[in-house]
């Protein structure tokens, strides 16, 4: 041991040190790919934000801090048609809540024709899960649109298509949650010599039940969120409103709108967060 | 000299640190004892503010450490390393750049944050290693090493800093009897080589008489012993230790069990 | 062992099992119905303000399958994959007659990969740079921890398309707004479970680098970020994949990508277009799942060897 400052170590010394440790300073290959991927990154980005025409956002600047004003500033508060907007939130909560149990009644049947334990034919069970995979792969809003075009504006377009993105999402969690559980317990059952439908009763239906609750109602939860855009392009709920007063320039009210979604959506969170506990404990997620 | 003027610290309102009076004159090798929650760990990290102190004054060479912000702070930290029980490295980096971390204080922002250490520095880091006899782990990951290996990394990184006071918070609590003893030795070389101030927590008694100049004893907060380790009787330490004594001389001896060639008593030194 | 029998009371252990039983059974039911009717309630209520009545399904139910219908390809065997014929057209039936645009819409599922591609850089650039700022154990400053988790609330609050909607209307039509509406309800998502990761860091290696006399800045760099970058990247990766399915949609608002021809499609015809372009995109983001996903299983793979 011997003591060595900062200062003293020379040109002689990192040699030495180089010599015994050459992995010790840097890699060059490793050295070169690094810094090769973080100019690849920031190439992109630049030529992408380019392609983006970044240049609009410097442009827009006074639109866009008109638009921010208007948002800020409320004026004419007495006109703003309360009744309308929460009746828009309402029809929006209402229409999450309907299409997620639609969504979950459906899903059940699907899961278990989807789950590898429960649905022995494979040829059957990949047609399911790709059928499940349309339902998921198309967002929300796009069956909203689709809906719209088939039975035209309205909230049963929205239930539909929350129905339907509901389903396949849940049905993919539920046949997971089915694949997942414990094959002893359902030994079990069936060394008592339980038929298939006591099996699932008493065999599956207790290991999956709290699982499924606590993913509807996640389900619920994230459905009001998406529903309230579904008004977007006509499919009901407060979306309706929003874009209405948007296109009529209105900006103060559509703030005000968002705000209370915000806060009503806060409120779903946290009683869903209390039903969870209420079923499920802390476990169930 | 690192004079403490009434250094005290609270916690709400439980008081962990009773103001503090004393001094520790340059190149001492320093043992701080007690029971857990005597308030040692406090005190130690009040010294490079990892714990603000609530009250009192604390002079490094006549500067006033307590009044210190920002970038001094931070140069003051640099210019007093520190040891903790659970090493404090980061796991995920490798040994070399756990130790060359240590030199981060002379960095600027880019070169930090980007991760770019000089040759001088890595060479710098290699020659501490080995004084350590650690180089040959020098890229392996942290995580991958063991307690003793670890906290010897740890004293590397601390060397690189090229301290002037070396704080060491139970710097063996966490470690086997032979590791313990390797770590001690280290800090000890440190101390006589590089005449070093080494302020140490410890949690064993013989520990603490076999490698230090003075002892401080600590309780409930309050230094209730100041003194060389002749001075520290079988009767003052189980009143330092209180209830905990049994427990503070069994882990003694197996501590010091595994103890073949005994370091060289210092020789008498001045304690003030 | 003291018998129940003993207790000076001339019940046997079963009926006092059986008292308890039912007394537990009736106390459940109680709740549950109550529970149940409540239930029940919000149902009727739901089904009502939503006007999902019976006859609406059942006029509506028809005229679904009767546009689904319609928006099928019909496809014929024998020119299936024929080419285009003298006139320069694609025979009915066959592949090339459906898929006519096909690299109107391969442009425009590029664009949006792309989009989906940047908004996802900066979204988890900015994420990252938050999320220091939000951690509980990591804010510089009380104050700004509070500022910073206000603010990411906000940014993933409010859906990317409503976001879309505002910033078409200040930056005019086209993908940059779609670009800054999904970094915005991006960098919101990542910034919170960036900081929950943070939160759950280990704190010695950030002591120890305070203690070498490390800023701030240093702390996160050595003290945190190695801990976290795994996760960091998982998650990231993830998000591309909803990012990739969100700007597929924004176009529905003017936004770019392929959402606006899904939207002008699905909204002016109702022909094999329909399904063509929504079967492109069903195909996109199953394949990047795919993709990412592998992407990630072999990332965490990696991690659980060490």
């Amino acid at each position: 041991m011997s003591t060595l400052t900062f200062h003293a170590i020379s040109d002689a010394d990192i040699a030495a040190a180089r010599k015994r440790h050459p992995k010790a300073f840097g890699d060059p290959f490793v050295a070169t790919l690094k810094a090769a991927s973080w100019a690849f990154v920031i190439v992109y980005l630049i030529w992408s934000l380019g392609f983006f025409e970044i240049g609009k956002l410097l442009a827009a600047s006074d639109r866009a801090w008109a638009l921010i004003t208007r948002m800020v500033v409320w004026q004419d508060m007495a006109t703003w048609q309360y009744a309308n907007i929460y009746k828009g939130i309402a029809q929006t909560i209402a229409m999450a809540f309907v299409g997620t149990l639609l969504g979950t009644i459906f899903a059940l049947g699907l899961a278990f024709l989807a789950a590898r334990n429960t649905m022995p034919v494979g040829l059957f069970r990949h047609a399911v899960r790709r059928l499940l995979d349309v339902f998921r792969g198309i967002d929300q809003i796009v069956w909203g649109l689709v809906f719209v075009r088939a039975v035209g504006l309205g909230p049963l377009a929205g239930v539909l298509a929350i129905w339907i993105s509901d389903m396949g999402n849940l049905a993919k969690l539920y046949s997971e949650a089915i694949e997942n559980i414990d094959r002893k317990q359902v030994e079990g059952v069936r060394a008592t010599g339980a038929d298939t439908g006591r099996i699932i009763r008493y065999g599956y239906l207790p290991q999956i039940l709290p699982v499924f609750i606590s993913l509807s109602l996640y389900s619920f939860e994230s459905s009001t969120r998406s529903a309230t855009i579904l008004g977007l392009v006509g499919a009901g709920g407060i979306g309706m409103i929003i874009i209405e007063r948007f296109r009529a320039g209105l900006f103060d009210q559509v703030a005000f709108v968002v705000l209370n979604v915000l806060i009503v959506i806060a409120i779903i969170d946290w009683g869903s967060g209390l039903i969870r506990k209420r079923f499920i404990g802390e476990r169930g997620h | 000299m690192l004079e403490f003027k009434g250094l005290t610290k609270q916690f709400n309102s439980t008081v962990a640190v009773k103001p503090a009076t004393f001094t520790i004159p340059d190149g001492q090798m320093v043992g701080i004892i007690g029971r857990s929650g005597a308030g040692k760990s406090t005190l130690l990290r009040m010294i490079n503010r990892l714990n603000e102190p609530s009250g009192g004054q604390m002079l490094f060479q006549g500067r006033d450490i307590t009044a210190l912000k920002g970038r001094e702070l931070r140069q003051w930290r640099n210019e007093c390393a520190m040891v903790f029980q659970q090493f404090n490295l980061v796991g995920r980096l490798n040994v070399l750049t756990n130790v060359m971390s240590g030199r981060l204080f002379h960095h600027g922002f880019a070169s930090s944050m980007m991760g770019i250490f000089t040759a001088k520095e890595r060479a710098f880091a290699i020659r501490a290693l080995d004084r350590l006899g650690m180089a040959h782990v020098a890229l392996q990951q942290t995580d991958t090493l063991s307690g003793g290996q670890m906290q010897r990394v740890a004293i590397a990184r601390a060397l690189v800093q090229e301290p002037r006071i070396m704080l060491a918070d139970e710097p063996i609590a966490s470690l086997d009897p032979l590791n313990a003893k390797v770590v001690m030795d280290a800090l000890r070389a440190i101390n006589r080589e590089d005449g070093l101030t080494v302020i140490c927590n410890l949690h064993t008694l013989d520990t603490a008489r076999q490698y230090c100049d003075r002892i401080i004893g600590m309780q409930d907060g309050v230094i209730v012993f100041d003194g060389t380790p002749k001075d520290l009787t079988d009767r003052a330490a189980r009143e330092i230790y209180g209830a905990e004594a049994e427990e503070a001389f069994s882990e003694a001896m197996t501590s010091t069990a595994l103890r073949p060639q005994p370091v060289a008593q210092p020789e008498a030194r001045v304690v003030n | 062992m003291a018998s129940v029998t003993t207790n000076g009371q001339d019940r046997d252990p079963v009926s006092l099992f059986e008292t308890h039983r039912r007394q537990m059974i009736r106390d459940r039911m109680v709740v549950n119905i109550t529970l149940g009717v409540a239930f029940l309630g919000f149902l009727l209520w739901s089904l009502w303000i939503s006007r999902f009545t019976p006859d609406r399904l059942a006029t509506g139910l028809p005229r679904i399958f009767e546009y689904f219908g319609s928006v099928m390809p019909t496809l014929q065997w024998d020119v299936l994959f024929d080419g285009r014929n003298e006139a320069g057209r694609f025979p009915p039936g066959s592949i090339g007659y459906w898929y006519n645009d096909f690299w109107k819409y391969m442009r425009l599922i590029w664009e949006t990969i792309l989009m989906a591609l940047t908004a996802t850089i900066l979204g988890t650039g900015l994420a990252v740079a938050l999320s220091f700022i939000a951690a509980r154990n990591c804010a510089p400053f009380p104050w700004a921890g509070v500022l910073a988790r206000r603010f990411l609330e906000f940014c993933r609050g409010v859906p990317e398309i409503l976001f879309a909607l505002v910033l078409v209307f200040a930056v005019g039509i086209g993908p940059l707004a779609g670009v800054l509406a999904i970094t915005i309800h991006a960098t919101g998502a990542l910034g919170k479970l960036f900081s929950e990761v943070n939160e759950n860091a280990s704190m010695r290696p950030v002591d120890g680098i305070k203690a070498v006399g490390g800023s701030w800045f240093e702390q996160m760099r050595y003290g945190v970020l190695p801990q976290v970058l795994p996760n960091f990247t998982s998650y990231a990766l993830w998000r591309f994949e909803i990012n990739v399915r969100a700007s597929a949609v924004v176009g529905f608002v003017g936004a770019g990508g392929i959402g606006a021809e899904l939207s002008h499609t699905i909204s002016f015809y109702s022909d094999d277009r329909v399904t063509a372009v929504l079967l492109l995109v069903v195909l996109t983001v199953t394949a990047i799942d795919l993709l990412s996903e592998r992407a990630r299983h072999s990332l965490i793979g990696k991690e659980s060897l060490k």
